[in-house]
């Protein structure tokens, strides 16, 4: 299950559309041998530096990515980054054998 | 209430409950998806295939009574509340998948489409319930369709060829009247088509 900070978000489309980005930026990490610096992200999750930043920093404070490297900046799927995005390509396989997209 | 053939009561009960396992865990998948992504298609999954489990179970409990106690299953109370129970469930259950087709297609608002399906819930009569869930089917089975012609998933083919599986076998449960054998073909049919699901479900899980 996605981790999420307390107080949990109430499922609206604004929530949705976060996780979504979410889900977008693991991918593009997963996509890059889980190892993607922060441009590659960036193209890859269509996003604005700003946006990305932000996303990044909330996405390490639930522990699904880490920053890896000492020289540049370097994200990689945590453990639990991998069993969530395990977890969603189930649930998204499965929605999408009905025809329903997440 | 005209029944199936006496023999088949016990047939009958033990396929639904396999049906009512199978429709749980499909309900149980879809729950565990709403939890992760709060998509509201996959909310509508889940009370959809709880209540086709639960008229599932009802059904096969009020048939195995008239199997164990060994009485003709159209002369019991129990079978017909079982019977009005499921049909109920059913409708309501798969009113709600084409109302997630709906919500999802974005072409009606949520209070129209709920106030459509209000008509479908007051019948009692087999022939007109049976009638409004092939209508309901075919149209959950035309949209899985198209969605298998979208991307053409092994899935996808398998949910298309269940809810076509379901369709038919709710033609024979419609038809069975003309001739009995058709109840105990209408069920193996039933049962055949959450096999599909189930089969579609273990595909799903057992990806990496």
């Amino acid at each position: 299950m996605m981790p999420t900070k307390q107080p949990e978000p109430r499922p609206t489309a604004k929530y949705r559309s976060q996780f979504r980005i979410y889900v977008d930026i693991m991918s593009v990490i997963q996509r890059e041998s889980n190892e993607a610096k922060p441009t590659r992200i960036l193209y890859g999750a269509n996003l604005s530096h700003d946006r990305l930043v932000k996303y990044l920093e909330e996405l390490k404070t639930l522990g699904v990515i880490q920053e890896i490297g000492t020289d540049e900046k370097v994200y990689s799927l945590t453990q639990k980054g991998i069993e969530f995005m395990n977890n969603f390509k189930r649930v998204e396989s499965f929605a999408s054998a009905f025809g329903f997209k997440i | 209430m005209v029944s199936g053939p006496s023999w088949f009561f016990g047939f009958g009960a033990f396929m639904e409950f396999i049906a009512f396992a199978i429709a749980i865990a499909i309900a149980n998948q879809a729950l565990k998806g709403y939890r992760l992504s709060k998509e509201k298609t996959l909310l509508y999954l889940n009370l959809s295939f709880v209540l086709i489990g639960a008229g599932l179970l009802v059904d096969g409990l009020a048939s195995l009574i008239v199997f164990v106690t060994g009485a003709h299953r159209g002369f019991l109370y129990p079978f017909a509340v079982g019977y009005t129970i499921y049909f109920f469930a059913q409708v309501i259950a798969y009113g709600l998948l084409v109302y997630a087709y709906v919500y999802q297609a974005r072409e009606i608002g949520a209070g129209p489409a709920l106030i459509a399906a209000v008509p479908f819930l007051f019948f009692a009569r087999n022939a007109v319930t049976e009638l409004i869930l092939i209508f309901l089917l075919v149209y959950i089975a035309t949209q899985t369709g198209n969605n298998y012609s979208l991307n053409k998933g092994t899935n996808a083919l398998l949910v298309f060829g269940a809810f076509v599986t379901l369709s038919i076998a709710h033609v024979f449960f419609l038809i069975f009247t003309v001739d009995r054998i058709f109840y105990p073909l209408a069920h193996l049919t039933q049962l055949l088509g959450f096999l599909l699901l189930l089969w579609m479900l273990l595909r799903v899980n057992r990806q990496k």
